[in-house]
């Protein structure tokens, strides 16, 4: 019985890596909530797999930066033949270390509310950062950012570190952007509100939010639609601030030294095609890249709709973040 | 001419090189870690730590809140230790013993959602001291950070000192009884001497791992003025791509951590040298009259208050869940990838926790065996090497040493297992270095003249008195490797999530209730598996593999 057991078992692994010698493997280098279970990332692979006579492996990897950083380290052996789910926050500072290469995809098909010219860097994704708040707790959300500041000391919101999280990153742009170079002043006036800065999303949405410790928190403008479509609640919402918003966009790009340069460039295409794109709404829980038409669950009509997004330029940020950053900490430890 | 057959592995060389082996290798990989960061960019000049306010901040707030955890830690775990040794009968001891063993291996994302829920701005215990005692606090700042550690740390340091005055000699235990020694002389005769030997080791390890803390820390300090050493680390290489300075901060952990080790390794870590011949066990009266018996009981309650309300916060929050991460959306099968999970972390934990037992049984080996002083301490202070090291940095180390294929699942889950097992191995130390350092000089004496040694000295003369120690350093170093997410994320995963990553990737997905479910339902598995390790450890079950009548001597009765 367990020799055959065995048998079997080995057969069965002979058959496996008999069959992947066969097809190619596009290799693709992502973070956790994309290639989760119930990410985009099983959906697309089996979608794109129909269209080819491939194999596509997703190598998970901590966050963007950690890509970034995997990348840097292998240098040109890097097995990946694509990234995904780099930001406008990582995305220059990967184009700085040379190792990837420009794309051909037709980018007229990308609804995105900025003009987006990038030849290395397609873009996958979008969405807005914006506040949450739990309508139980906080019937009568602040209207903007200056209202928040503004706001007594008493209403206290979560947010996420700039060093460690993106949209810890994108508040501090999102001022920088609304204040300037008064940004500083702003922070320390916000500071008696924070309760606290956590070091990922993960950490303040869980342990924190959901446990009802303050009335609103650091999010995307679409995080409402995750808790309308599937948990049924309209209990949180995101606040419209009328300075606008600040925009992420999520890209993907292909990897110099790779050996699969079509297969690659096929990839980024069907990225921008609806069979990758419908996954994006309710399963990344942003907009997608592109537009989708019906296929856009109701929700999204209910979400907010930012007068104005506000967005710096990647170089911008790279060359200014370290000089932001320790205007932040300067504020906020004084 | 040697007429006795020699025993297997009886040449001194088997037990010094294979520890002194794994110890240079620990040193080999620190190293690379850091050189590669120094070769990245080059090291900055020193004196640039000192003329950044903020970094002087974030050294000198690291050690303060370290020193705060640690003192606060041990002033917990050391009465509870003591009540726990005198109270050897009451029920539910057992339960008790188990859930300090379980809050060291939660998962600090998990830990930190059941404390908010009893200390946070809503939680049970603000509201009941609001409404009743007209008391208020602030979680978040530096009170929140040393309260979480020393939820983490305390009944660890306290599971450590039970079992060292457990092990107390026994002809010292009778002499106490004989004589009725109150309780401070009972301290001063019996359990200090016991737990004199590991204290410096155990306040060693808390602090380092306080020290090291990054999540718990930034999530509980309530802003950027609370930032550890650690955090500046990432900060420096995930952000501003400052390998440099990273490689500098990091040296500067390294020193402080490596620094208190060197001195723990020179002051506390030799072995016990009184004789610890197993004889009728005898327990001090002093435990025993109604009001010490009250006093014990007060305190004790407060303890397990302290302890089990988090628990129960997370139980609360994960029932609602558990239902359908079991059965999803009312199918009668078992959920596939819940299950997956729970196999695939078992395939990885139990394997690391046996490595990282092996291990330490080496290097402790290697530590006894070794003619150089300077040797002994070198090995004990490289094993504290995974802790002291950044995460990053260590991943950078093996990720140049090994060039881990990522895509075959194979390979990447066999190095997973490793690192885990690595990452244990401190823990594991502590909880068997007591044990293997008791053995009585005489008993040693007369084995060396008996020419047991090798694997029958191991057999005959180790095993029968580490079951215990070794069941407990096998659960833990299990249950460290089943709650982690750190060691994963560092290489990359192939999509299949462990436990914890799932929960991370259910967290990613807006999944909290689902997220709660798979917490709790970790938290679970780790309470079996330390109970299952105990009664694999406990002579009730060796009572039932061996012949009741070669069993002279009763042991004293522990969990």
């Amino acid at each position: 019985m367990l020799i055959r057991a065995f048998t079997l078992l080995l057969l069965t692994l002979l058959a496996v890596s008999a069959n992947a010698e066969k097809v190619s493997t596009l290799t693709i280098y992502t973070h956790p909530s994309f290639a989760a279970e119930w990410g985009p990332g099983p959906a697309v692979k089996d979608a794109f797999e129909q269209t080819c006579n491939c194999q596509i492996n997703y190598v998970v990897l901590d966050s963007g930066g950690d890509i970034l950083q995997r990348l840097r380290l292998e240098g040109k052996s890097s097995e990946a033949d694509l990234v995904l789910g780099l930001d406008t926050g990582t995305m220059e500072t990967t184009r700085q270390t040379g190792l990837l290469a420009s794309h051909k995809t037709d980018l007229s098909a990308l609804n995105l509310p900025v003009d987006w010219q990038d030849p290395v860097f397609v873009p996958y994704d979008w969405g807005y950062f914006a506040f949450v708040y739990d309508t139980e707790q906080l019937p009568e959300p602040p209207k903007s950012l200056e209202a928040l500041i503004a706001a007594p000391d008493s209403l206290k919101i979560i947010i996420q570190d700039p060093r460690t999280s993106t949209p810890g990153l994108g508040l501090l742009l999102w001022m920088r952007q609304v204040y300037g170079d008064q940004a500083p002043e702003k922070w320390q006036q916000l500071k008696g509100k924070i309760l606290t800065t956590t070091k990922s999303w993960s950490d303040g949405y869980f342990s924190l939010f959901m446990n009802g410790e303050a009335p609103m928190i650091l999010s995307y403008s679409t995080s409402p639609a995750y808790h309308m479509a599937v948990d049924k609640t309209d209990r949180y919402q995101a606040a419209e601030f009328e300075e606008g918003h600040y925009l992420q966009v999520e890209v993907a790009a292909r990897v110099k030294s790779s050996d699969q340069k079509e297969l690659g460039q096929a990839f980024l295409d069907f990225m921008l095609s609806a069979d990758f794109q419908r996954h994006i709404p309710l399963k990344n829980v942003m907009y997608p890249a592109t537009d989708l038409g019906d296929e856009l669950p109701a929700v999204f009509d209910k979400l907010i709709q930012p007068a104005e997004a506000l967005y710096f330029d990647p170089k911008m940020v790279t060359d200014n973040r370290r000089q932001w950053l320790n205007e932040w900490l300067d504020a906020m430890t004084r | 001419m040697n007429l006795r057959p020699s025993a297997p592995f009886s040449r001194p060389g088997w037990r010094l090189w294979p520890g002194l082996a794994i110890a240079g290798a620990l040193v080999v990989l620190a190293m690379a870690g850091l050189g590669a960061l120094v070769w990245e960019a080059s090291l900055p000049d020193m004196n640039e730590l000192w003329r950044s306010r903020y970094l002087r901040t974030v050294v000198a707030f690291t050690v303060w809140q370290a020193f705060l955890s640690v003192v606060l830690s041990l002033l917990v775990a050391i009465p509870v230790a003591r009540i726990l040794a005198r109270q050897s009968g009451f029920p539910g001891r057992v339960v008790l013993l188990r859930l300090m063993e379980l809050s060291l291996v939660l998962p600090s994302i998990v830990a930190v959602s059941g404390l908010v829920s009893v200390y946070g701005r809503q939680g049970w215990l603000t509201g009941f001291a609001n409404d009743w005692l007209g008391a208020s606090w602030n979680l978040y700042g530096i009170n929140g950070i040393v309260l979480a550690h020393v939820f983490f740390n305390a009944p660890l340091a306290a599971r450590i000192l039970l079992q060292a005055i457990e092990s107390a000699p026994t002809s010292q235990l009778r002499v106490a009884a004989q004589l009725g020694l109150g309780r401070w002389w009972y301290w001063r005769a019996v359990e200090w001497p016991a737990v004199k030997p590991i204290m410096p080791g155990l306040a060693a390890l808390v602090f380092t791992l306080c020290f090291t803390s990054f999540a718990i820390v930034m999530t509980l300090g309530g802003g950027p003025a609370a930032t550890t050493i650690e955090v500046a680390i990432y900060q420096s290489l995930r952000f501003e791509f400052d390998a440099g300075q990273a490689a500098l901060l990091a040296m500067v952990q390294l020193a402080i951590c490596g620094f208190l080790w060197w001195l723990a390794a020179r002051d506390g870590l030799t072995a016990s040298l009184l004789p610890d011949r197993q004889v009728a066990s005898h327990r001090s009266k002093a435990g025993s009259s109604f009001w010490a018996r009250s006093g014990d009981a007060a305190a004790l309650g407060l303890f397990v208050l302290f302890l089990v309300t988090p628990l129960i916060a997370i139980l609360l929050r994960g029932l609602p869940g558990i239902g359908s991460a079991f059965f999803p959306e009312g199918s009668f099968s078992v959920n596939p990838a819940l299950l997956d999970a729970t196999l695939r972390s078992l395939a990885i934990a139990l394997p690391a926790g046996l490595m990282s037992v092996s291990a330490s049984l080496l290097i402790l080996a290697c530590g006894t065996a070794a003619f150089q002083p300077a040797i002994t301490r070198l090995t004990n202070v490289a094993a504290y090497l995974p802790l002291m090291v950044p995460p990053l940095v260590l991943g950078t180390g093996l990720f140049l040493l090994f060039r881990p294929n990522l895509g075959s699942s194979s390979e990447g889950l066999i190095l997973v297992t490793l690192i885990n097992a690595m990452m244990a191995l401190p823990f594991v130390l502590q909880m068997l270095r007591g044990p293997m350092g008791n053995l009585d000089s005489a008993s040693r004496q007369q084995a060396d003249q008996l020419g047991v040694l090798g694997w029958y000295r191991w057999r005959w003369l180790h095993w029968p008195r580490m079951r215990r120690p070794l069941a407990l350093a096998m659960a833990y170093g299990t249950g460290l490797s089943l709650g982690d997410f750190g060691v994963i994320a560092l290489f990359g995963s192939p999509g299949q999530p462990t436990l914890p990553v799932l929960l991370y990737q259910q967290l990613g997905s807006y999944r909290i209730d689902a997220a709660a479910a798979t917490g709790l339902w970790l938290v679970l598995l780790l309470l079996m598996l330390f109970s299952l390790f105990n009664w694999l450890g406990s002579p009730l079950f060796n009572a039932g593999l061996a012949s009741k009548s070669s069993r002279t001597v009763p042991e004293p009765e522990h969990a």
